[in-house]
Parts: structure tokens; sequence; C-alpha cells
């Protein structure tokens, strides 16, 4: 059998969800991913996507989904497969095919254990957290280190991005930003950053602060080095278009080095968005005749703006309401405090939905602490420290720790 | 469970059928593997057909994202020569920029393949379905000639007031006022897609007291 013949038969049996693969299958499924790993380890993902003697990378993307899926419905434990098909979707261009490991949360890193088990873990059915399996003994990832996790978050983002999901984007990205460190900073950290900077415009029209979590030294670092990213957000946020453009004129080698072009060219594509959304903030309604003296500087066709504005309510990126009059289209009225609101019915239902998905997460969420408060009271540096702590009270010293029992909760008070 | 292999029938008899588009969806992702694994040369003519079909699934599955990522899988040589590729780059082009009224003549105007066809007229009855929700959610007054663009309706005839066309939009609930030649869109509401349980929120608030300590 070749190579291929196998992917695509391994494809056709995972979606055959009633038959169990036997051993030798899931050992050669095992093979398979590792083969794709060592691809990706050995290639660059330029050159392995321009080079056709190399399998398409839709093939192994669609493979390792299914297998990871099919081990660990959950995905809640972060393994090197993650990295490799975030990475092989971005090769494929194939983006929805990550979502659904993408959209799952990662609860645990693979643990180690530190002592040999004589009952080792196996894979069934009934085991209740993938994180009992999913070890570093196990085999299913290989080692990680910090810049797997981070490239699986920064990949992630820029999956989120293509797919215009501006929301989950600035997640992923601000997982990377905030990232603990303690003197240096990744150039990955600093690539998410520049990022950070585009996507925050493209959703929320202005310069983003990092998440509160980020260590101040790392956030004088990203203002250092994404200079003409900041330059360019408060051209943006300044509602200056002559000065946007020359910004983004001025800096074009910045942007081709960083590739970040596609987004550049899609902020200069937001800024008319952004400054009518601006405006409902200090407008209640506005004719387009005026819209359009304030968003350009110089006049343009009244018709086209009118257009404009009505694809952008039509579409919902604007929460807003257009009253046209028997008139020519400048006298068409947008009104952003709408009394044309939507009934209270559907709000209640967007509200009930949206519960039940923060529902789902929290279950998943409190599942997953409940597994990682687990772990660590069995791992052996919280036994140690069980072990030290016996021992302080049952001599006469004080404990460092505890301070001899006399524990000052004067800071619980406040 | 073998994937039977990509053919000219089986494609059609995917296309033809009245599938929801979710389920065609999956069928035609799963197709792809072995579409991207067919040489241009061998069969160029199953190759158009198959991308065009997953592309008008694709919307009509309204992912549109996604769609203009699979313009960019689809091998490079076959999308510049096909017609019926061209064809669905300049609907892409269309919807992307919310140009309705081009969308209804590329729909209706350009030559699509006779296989192509089920899916096209499925896919005009979608985008004409889901302009209605918009526009009745978007305007609180709109002409009668606007509206007729949105939805695909002739522009000439609204110009002249024409009953009929005005009736299309009076029994969704708008109302035409004669004197200032406008209509007054009722919104449309829509539920979400999940299955609505009565007792939702009590189960989320229930659940925030037992975790909130």
């Amino acid at each position: 059998m070749t190579l291929l013949s196998d992917i695509i038969s391994a494809s056709a049996h995972l979606h055959s969800s009633d038959q169990l693969p036997s051993d030798e299958y899931d050992r050669q499924i095992r093979e398979l991913v590792e083969y794709f790993r060592r691809l990706q380890s050995t290639k660059s993902l330029h050159s392995l996507a321009n080079d056709k003697s190399v399998l398409d990378p839709l093939l192994g993307a669609t493979l390792v989904k299914d297998a990871m899926l099919r081990l660990d419905p959950s995905c809640a434990v972060f393994t090197s497969n993650h990295l490799l098909l975030v990475r092989l979707c971005l090769q494929a261009k194939a983006y929805s095919c990550v979502l659904p490991v993408l959209n799952k949360q990662i609860c645990h890193f693979p643990i180690s254990l530190g002592r040999s088990s004589s009952e080792p873990s196996v894979l069934c059915a009934n085991n209740g957290s993938s994180v009992s399996f999913m070890t570093e003994a196990s085999g299913v990832s290989s080692k990680l280190s910090y810049r797997e996790y981070l490239q699986y978050f920064l990949y992630g983002g820029m999956v989120y991005m293509a797919l215009k999901e501006w929301r989950n984007a600035l997640h992923f990205l601000g997982i990377v930003i905030s990232t603990p460190s303690t003197s240096s900073v990744s150039m990955i950290m600093v690539e998410a950053y520049k990022k950070w900077v585009l996507v925050g415009l493209l959703k929320n029209g202005k310069l983003c602060s990092p998440p509160s979590i980020t260590a101040p030294h790392a956030v004088k670092v990203y203002q250092s080095l994404a200079m003409p990213y900041i330059i360019l957000a408060h051209a943006f946020e300044r509602g200056d278009l002559k000065r946007l453009n020359a910004e983004i004129d001025a800096a074009t080698g910045v942007w081709c080095a960083d590739n970040n072009v596609g987004l550049v060219s899609q902020v200069v594509g937001a800024f008319f968005s952004q400054t009518v959304i601006k405006l409902g903030k200090t407008f209640a309604a506005l004719t387009v005749a005026d819209l359009s003296k304030q968003v350009f500087p110089s006049p343009v066709c009244a018709e086209g703006v009118g257009s404009a504005v009505s694809s952008l309510v039509v579409s919902r990126a604007l929460d807003a309401t257009l009253v046209q009059t028997k008139g020519n289209a400048e006298s068409s009225m947008l009104r952003f405090s709408s009394i044309h609101s939507l009934p209270r019915l559907s709000h209640e239902l967007d509200l009930q939905s949206q519960l039940r998905q923060e529902m789902r997460l929290m279950e998943s969420l409190v599942i997953n602490l409940g597994e990682t408060n687990n772990n660590l009271g069995l791992s052996d540096e919280y036994v140690d420290g069980l072990n030290k702590g016996q021992v302080w009270s049952g001599s006469s010293e004080v404990n460092p720790i505890v301070g001899g029992g006399r524990l000052d909760l004067r800071w619980m008070k406040i | 469970m073998e994937l039977p292999p990509l053919t000219m029938e089986l494609l059609s008899q995917l296309v033809a059928s009245n599938a929801p588009p979710s389920q065609l969806f999956e069928a035609l992702s799963r197709y792809e593997l072995q579409a991207c694994l067919i040489p241009i040369g061998s069969d160029s003519t199953l190759l158009s057909l198959f991308y065009s079909s997953f592309f008008l699934v694709h919307l009509l599955t309204d992912q549109l994202s996604e769609a203009r990522a699979l313009t960019k899988r689809i091998p490079e040589s076959l999308l510049q020569q096909d017609p019926s590729l061209q064809n669905c780059l300049t609907l892409l082009r269309a919807v992307w920029q919310t140009q309705h009224g081009q969308v209804y003549q590329i729909l209706r105007g350009l030559p699509w393949p006779g296989i192509l066809q089920p899916l096209v007229r499925r896919y005009e009855g979608f985008f004409q379905d889901k302009t209605l929700i918009a526009v009745s959610r978007s305007y609180e007054a709109i002409r009668l000639a606007t509206a007729a663009t949105h939805l695909g309706l002739d522009e000439q005839l609204a110009k002249q007031e024409d009953p009929n066309i005005i009736s299309n939009f009076t029994k969704c609930g708008w109302t035409w006022d004669p004197e200032s030649k406008l209509l007054h869109p009722k919104p449309i509401v829509v539920s979400p897609t999940e299955p609505q349980s009565s007792d939702g929120i009590r189960k989320a608030m229930a659940m925030l007291g037992t975790h909130a300590v």
C-alpha cells in the first residue's frame, strides 16, 4: 500500500464511527501522524507548501484532525499534534478544518508520571478525562516547549483572522502576548502583538491595550518593536484618512517584511465603517449627506456613500437603521439609536442561546479544574510540601510558610 | 466504510438531492480529498463541476470566508480557464461586496452548467430569504425600487408601483404608504439555530449558584 492510499483509507475508516479500529489500525494511524510531524519539523512552512513532491497538506490535516478527535474528543490536553494540525490547515488554506479542535478549551499539558506506576493508564471509554492517558510517556505528543505553545495560539489566531472571527482572533493573540516571561520576550510574542494591534483596529476601531496580566517589561518591548503599528493605530483612531494612508505608504516595507500586508489593507477598508460607528456615539441620527461630510475630507458621490452605508447596515456591521425618503439618496437618514429595534423576544432568545453556550463552557472548565486539582494533589511536589508541613508542625520551630500557625489575616479584611 | 469514487453520476446525484445544506457540505468535504488527487489533465470537467458545487454549498451554508479560502485551494490553471469557476469568482465578489443586484444578475444571467442548476436555484432562494430578513431589520422606511433591487425583483415594475411587487412585501407584514410611496418593513425574527428549552436560563442560574462559592 502506498502512503496516499493509507491516508485515504484511514480517513474513511475514521469517519465510520460504528467500526472500532483494531490495534494494528491504531498503530498505523499513529505512524502516519508521526510521519506528518517529521515532515513538518524537517521542512519550513513555505517550502512545504510549494513542494509538489510532498503530500497535499489537506490530506494530512484531515487525517490528523480525525485522529485527534478520535483519540481525545475533548482535545483538552495540549499536544504537538495541535500545532501540527493548525500548521497543515494554514498551508492547505482549509481554515474551517481546524475549528473542531481550535474551538475546544485546552486545560492541560501532558503530565509526566514521575514515579513508575504499577498499573499504567489504558485508553478506554470510561476514562473520566483525557489527562489520565495523554501523558508524556504515552508517546501521543512529542516534547513540548514554550515555543510550541506560543506558535499554536499565534497560528490559531491567524486561522480566526482568515475567517474574520476577530473576537476569537483577539482572544488567541491575547494568550500569546500575555504569556508570563521573566526577562526576555519571544519574537513570536512580538509578532502576535503586531497582529493584535491590527485586529484590534478591525474589531474595535481602536488600539487595544494588552491584557491586564501582561508583564510590564513585555509591554515596553512590544511598544518599541511595533512602533509603526502603533503610529498607524493612532492615525486610525484620530479619524484622519490622509494621515492613515501616509503612514501606510511610509511603512510599506515593514508590512511586507512582517507578512501583514493583507491585514493592513483590511484596516483601510474598515476605516469607513469604524468612523461611522464612532459617529453613532455623538449623533442620534445623520443624513447621508451630513455623514459624507463628516467622514470624507473631499466631496464624494452621494449614491456611493448611500450604497456603502446600506451595505454596512444590511450586513449588521453597523447597529443602526436607515430611513429612506421619497427624495434622493442624500436625504436618507441613518438612525443610530433606533426605535425600530428588534422585538424583545429576539434579544431574549439570543441571550438564552449565549447563556447555554457559557454554561457548557463553564461545565467543561469545572470538570477540568477538578482534574487539575486532583493531579496537583497527587504530584510529588505537593506530597513533599505536605510532608515538610507535617515536620514543621511536629517541631517547636516556626514554620516559615505559615508563620507558626498564627496567620496574618488582616489582608483578608480588605 | 470506503468512500465510493468521485464520478460525474455520483456528483450529479448529490447536487440534485434535496439533502440539507449541512449534509451536502459534509459529503462534498470528504470528496475534496479525492478531488485533490485527480490530475487536472485527466478529468478537468469533473474537477470543475466538483469545485463549483462545493463552492455553492459553502455559500448555501453561509460560509463566505471559507468559500473564499476554497477558491485559493482550487488549482490555479483550472481556476483561470474554467468558465463555471470564473462564474463562481464573480459571484463571490458580488456577495462579498453585498452588491445584491449583481448577485441576482450573476445567478440568473450567467451560463451555469446544467448539473449545477439545482444548486444555483437553491442558493438564489437562500440568498433572497436571507436578504429579506436583513432588509426588514435594517430599514424603517424603504423605497419600493430599493427593496426590489435587494430582493432581485423587477426594478422597472417597482418604479411603476406594480401591485404584484407591492404584494410581495405586504404579505410579509410590511405596510405600503401610497402617499409617501414608501414601504415600512416589519422586522423578521429568526430564533437561534439551537433547539430551545424552556428551562435554559433556570439551569444556567442554578449552575452559577452551585459554582459561585
